[in-house]
């Protein structure tokens, strides 16, 4: 337990030209050399595939950040639904602009979380964990029942985001209009995962960052020190679920449509896994996590009925052989027995 | 009135053994069986195999599913825990592992036994029925008794057998129990491996009265998770209470609730998130770190 | 472990078939239909069904020689795709089909996916046959979904009326699971119901899939005293249990639902106790069967081991598809000119006995034939085999 500060404290990491120099090409990969491969090799159904493994990132990412707090979050499902259903609602009933709609979505999480954070992150362990799977399961029988979110019918027909201009000047374009939606989703969806990451990184490497980081060890010597746990708890959890809902936003706007199965215990636990997979001590974990995971279960399709078993038998031994994430390959000198 | 009861009583019956494996990998080792529902599956489908398939009585069924099972479990926990739980660096981590497994179990299910819901015929026919106040078949009334039975040996057995003593001593505290002599890894592994052989006995049992198919799994793994909590994680006592707890809330709610319908079982987890909320170590619980 | 053996030596001469059935028709094209469903987890029953028909189909038809359609021979390749009915994977699958450059394609298996997909499927000109039955996926301006059986509110009417009339059935009661499907298919049997004087006398009693025992779910149900108690919408998992409970606990009505079932999954769940369970079929039962039909059967026993009477309605999907294509070799890639063919199309349909014909339907429900015509067989159960109570048609 003590060398954990060790590999998830960021300050250790290499200077300040070398990260410059990473997120660069990070940049450079997400938003050039992808087109570009999917332009050479004409796999346009890729663009999907990374656009899902961006938004379900920036959903993993949230969840991480709970993590980061020392709390197992397996409820970021129910943010994601309910994100979806605030954007799908307020558009369809309320014809409120897409654009407008995904920070609303992202806040009513935020909004809600707080009320429920309060309670229930007063829980540790495994039993904080189980009160957040019961409350996806929680959300999804809300939306079955609430008349407003139309029910066991769903809501469907959901057109495609329109266009957002600021005085007469069109920032983005009507994406109905667009020859190609598919790459605006995943632009829109990778330049969203981006920016979720910089702001991950730049909690975690802030104050706050460093007081999560006490909480996760020790909260009662936290609390004792005079660090407001409760009120930092709450906090990390409003922002997680801040992205949970953007995450659930945007899918429904690739899917045009919204059920209260759009987002169920499934997903929860899979968020969770992305993270533990990448590694909970690293900011992008969860984003490597996220892209093996979804990434390779449909590059497994080929193996028809043995899918399911190729797919968790490399999570296990994955699991086995780097038990605390893909990404502690990168420390394998420091730190370990 | 007493048909609600006795529904409870048979659901929680059949819950509190459910849950009682579980608690036992839970406070041995403080993993959280993500694996446990498929457990219970695979332990369904090793009696329906035996007896619906062989022909072979039911008993020797049932004694077939634990054996495999009580295998199995031990194998996931020499190889698979044990080096996990070494060498990660937060307790969290099995998460992954035991969710893989669970992964892993659906698919060899598929594979093995089909996709398709399957049951053995009922052991005993004929229904009780008390002046239409109490209706209860008779098998169902056998299976409960069976597993209450079940839950008095295994009570029994961790009370007084020396290797049940050696088991508490390790939920109790694991570094002073290895200081006393206490074998730590061999008592995980028969733990571990007694959890899943609970796990494949209810299977066993149930596979008469409600069948078994692939997708029972996860439910009844997130199911048992809300038992331990009620009960509190990793105590015995809680779990057999959170068994009966929630199979009483169920069957409760369900005739209470019946006119609102769609919102019985939203009324029913809410409920157990506020409970949860109000007492995070749940009924017996100690609150964990 | 017989199943085992059983299955490695399927597998294996399953793997040798095709090795071998590549290596004898390797002159011919290959013509790709899709199936995205789901083929694991709790409803994999569904979706394995589904791919199971169409792969045994397929391999029949390899074996005769492959279809011609116009002037090519093709081959028929199935390209099946897990979605584990989320309808985020569902997308997916649809874009590995467009990928694939394939234009039709069948599935999805629920609502929430055959609605996730239909973007994809419109702006990559894909023909998709799910089996979900929200109207607005077959009404204007949708145009690209075809529904692959019987909907609810076509069948439901048609048992109801046929049990008023026959068994002298006045009151009714539903129960469902809590998902979208089996409630919306409640709420359509409920107004159904209603519509033909039935008296509605308990409708709002759910149940979670994952539940293990009916009675409690039931009890309230029960105490109502209706004539017929409907399942909506439920699982193949589900019905024996449901229909245990409901017997168990003193129930003599009538039972039925209007989703597909399984004879031995009924006989092995319920035993005697679900005789008299009406459920909705495709061509099924003996008397309606044609040869074609029975061969299929043995053929799929023999691939995969063991039938499932589920695939006799999800068989014809994928003979939709070939026979439309056989009428207008021009739908190949342009699923524009299959729009313009389904309005006229009719071929006779292989699997039942007499002069049935396929053609689409579904102009009173949908206002355009979006709907592929399947005899609407209801089912009695008894001993273990389906019995026909009645067949009636959609239109």
């Amino acid at each position: 337990m003590t060398d954990h500060t060790h590999s998830s404290d960021p300050t250790q990491r290499p200077g300040l030209p070398a990260r410059l120099l990473g997120i660069a090409a990070f940049l450079l990969l997400v938003f050039v050399l992808v087109p570009l491969f999917i332009r050479i090799t004409g796999r346009w159904d890729f663009y999907y595939t990374l656009t899902s493994v961006a938004l379900l990132s920036v959903a993993a990412a949230g969840v991480w950040l709970t993590f980061y707090i020392g709390r197992i979050n397996i409820g970021q499902g129910a943010y994601a639904l309910t994100g979806g259903y605030v954007s799908a609602i307020l558009i369809m009933k309320y014809g409120v602009s897409f654009w407008l709609t995904l920070p609303l979505a992202g806040l009513f999480c935020a909004v809600v979380s707080v009320g429920i954070g309060l309670p229930i992150l007063r829980l540790r362990g495994v039993y904080f964990a189980m009160v957040t799977l019961v409350l996806t399961e929680v959300a999804r029988l809300t939306a079955l029942a609430l008349p407003i979110t139309n029910g066991a019918k769903g809501i469907t027909s959901i057109p495609l985001p329109g266009e957002l201009s600021i005085f007469g000047l069109t920032i983005i374009p009507d994406f109905a209009t667009l020859q190609n939606p598919k790459l605006a989703f995943y632009l829109m969806a990778a330049l969203l995962m981006v920016l979720t990451y910089l702001v991950l990184w730049r909690i975690v490497n802030s104050r706050l960052g460093h007081l999560c980081r006490s909480l996760q060890q020790n909260e009662e010597l936290s609390a004792s020190i005079g660090v407001n746990t409760a009120m930092l708890r709450v906090l990390a959890y409003a922002i997680s679920s801040f992205f949970g809902g953007l995450a659930g936003a945007i899918f429904v706007a690739i899917s045009q449509s919204i059920y209260p199965s759009s987002f169920v215990v499934n997903d929860s636990v899979n968020f969770m896994l992305y993270c533990f997979l990448g590694g909970l001590g690293y900011v992008f974990g969860p984003m490597l996590g996220t892209l093996l995971l979804y990434f390779g279960w449909d590059l497994l399709s080929v193996a028809k009925e043995y899918q399911l078993l190729i797919y968790s038998g490399t999570m296990i031994a994955l699991m086995l052989v780097l038990p605390n994430g893909v990404l502690s390959l990168l420390d394998r000198k420091g730190g370990r027995k | 009135m007493e048909q609600i009861l006795a529904n409870g009583l048979y659901l929680g019956a059949q819950y509190a053994l459910i849950a009682l494996g579980l608690t036992l990998i839970f406070s041995l080792m403080n993993v959280l069986n993500f694996a446990h529902g498929q457990m219970y599956v695979f332990g369904g489908f090793v009696t329906y195999t035996v007896v619906a398939q062989l022909g072979l009585p039911f008993i020797v069924g049932l004694l077939a599913s634990a054996v495999v099972l009580a295998v199995m479990g031990a194998l996931i926990e020499k190889f698979l825990f044990r080096p996990v739980i070494r060498r990660s660096k937060r307790d969290e981590s099995t998460m992954l592992l035991a969710a893989g497994i669970a992964f892993f179990l659906d698919a060899v299910i598929l594979l093995l036994f089909g996709e398709k819901q399957r049951g053995v015929p009922k052991i005993v026919n004929g229904v009780f029925n008390w002046d239409m106040r109490l209706i209860m078949p008779y098998d169902r009334i056998l299976i409960a008794m069976a597993a209450v039975a079940l839950i008095v040996g295994f009570i029994l057995f961790m009370q007084y057998s020396r290797t049940g003593r050696a088991m508490r001593a390790l939920a109790q505290d694991r570094v002073a129990a290895q200081l006393m002599g206490v074998d730590v890894d061999r008592y995980s592994m028969i733990g571990f491996a007694m959890g899943a052989m609970l796990a494949g006995l209810v299977g066993g049992l149930l596979v008469t009265i409600t069948g078994i198919n692939l997708g029972m799994g996860g439910p009844t793994s997130v199911k048992a998770f809300l038992m331990i909590m009620i009960g509190g994680a990793g105590v015995i006592s809680g779990a057999i209470a959170g068994g009966f707890i929630l199979g009483m809330m169920e069957s409760v709610g369900l005739t209470v609730l019946a006119a609102y319908g769609d919102i019985t079982y939203l009324v029913i987890f809410v409920t157990l998130m506020i409970f949860l909320a109000i007492r995070p170590q749940g009924l017996m619980g100690k609150p964990w770190g | 472990m017989k199943r085992r053996v059983f299955l490695a030596t399927t597998g294996l001469s399953l793997a040798l078939a095709v090795a071998s059935g590549s290596a004898a028709w390797a002159e011919n094209a290959k013509l790709k239909i899709g199936f995205v469903g789901v083929t694991s987890g709790p409803a994999a029953a569904w979706g394995i069904s589904n791919q199971r028909s169409m792969e045994t189909r397929a391999a029949w038809l390899n074996e005769l020689g492959g279809v011609k359609i116009g002037d090519t021979t093709y081959d028929v390749e199935i390209v099946p795709f897990d979605d584990q009915k989320d309808p985020k994977r569902a997308i997916a699958g649809m874009e590995k089909m467009a990928q694939d450059g394939i234009h039709y394609v069948v599935g999805p298996n629920v609502d929430d996916g055959a609605a996730a997909v239909r973007p994809v499927a419109e702006q990559n000109g894909i023909m998709y046959f799910p089996y979900a039955f929200p109207k607005e996926l077959y009404t204007p301006p949708a145009s690209n979904a075809i529904l692959g059986m019987v909907a609810n509110y076509q069948s439901g009417p048609a048992i109801y009326k046929y049990l008023m009339e026959n068994s002298g059935v006045k009151t009714v009661a539903f129960v469902a699971a809590n998902e979208s499907d089996p409630l919306s298919q409640r709420d359509g049997g409920v107004e159904a119901a209603k519509a033909l004087g039935l008296d509605v006398v308990s409708a709002s009693v759910t149940y979670q899939v994952d539940t293990t025992d009916f009675t409690p779910v039931l009890l309230p149900v029960i105490q109502t005293a209706p004539d017929l108690l409907v399942l909506s919408g439920v699982s193949p998992a589900n019905a024996p249990q449901l229909i245990r409970s409901a017997r168990e606990l003193g129930y003599t009505g009538l039972i039925s639902t209007e989703t597909a079932q399984d004879a031995t999954v009924l006989a092995e769940g319920a035993g005697e106790l679900a005789n008299g369970f009406i459920s909705v079929g495709g061509a099924s039962t003996p008397e309606l069967a044609s040869d074609t039909m029975k061969e299929f059967v043995e053929r799929y026993t023999k691939m995969f081991g063991e039938y499932n009477d589920e695939s006799n309605t999800k068989v014809y999907a994928l003979e939709y598809i070939i026979e439309t294509l056989k009428a207008n070799p021009a739908a190949i890639d342009n699923v524009d000119e299959f729009k313009k063919t389904m309005d006229t199309f009719s071929a006779p349909n292989p699997f039942m006995v007499g002069d049935a014909t396929l053609t689409y339907v579904g102009m009173t429900s949908f206002g355009q034939k979006r709907q592929v015509s399947v005899p609407l067989v209801v089912n009695e159960f008894k001993d273990g085999k389906f019995e026909t109570l009645f067949v009636a048609q959609v239109d």
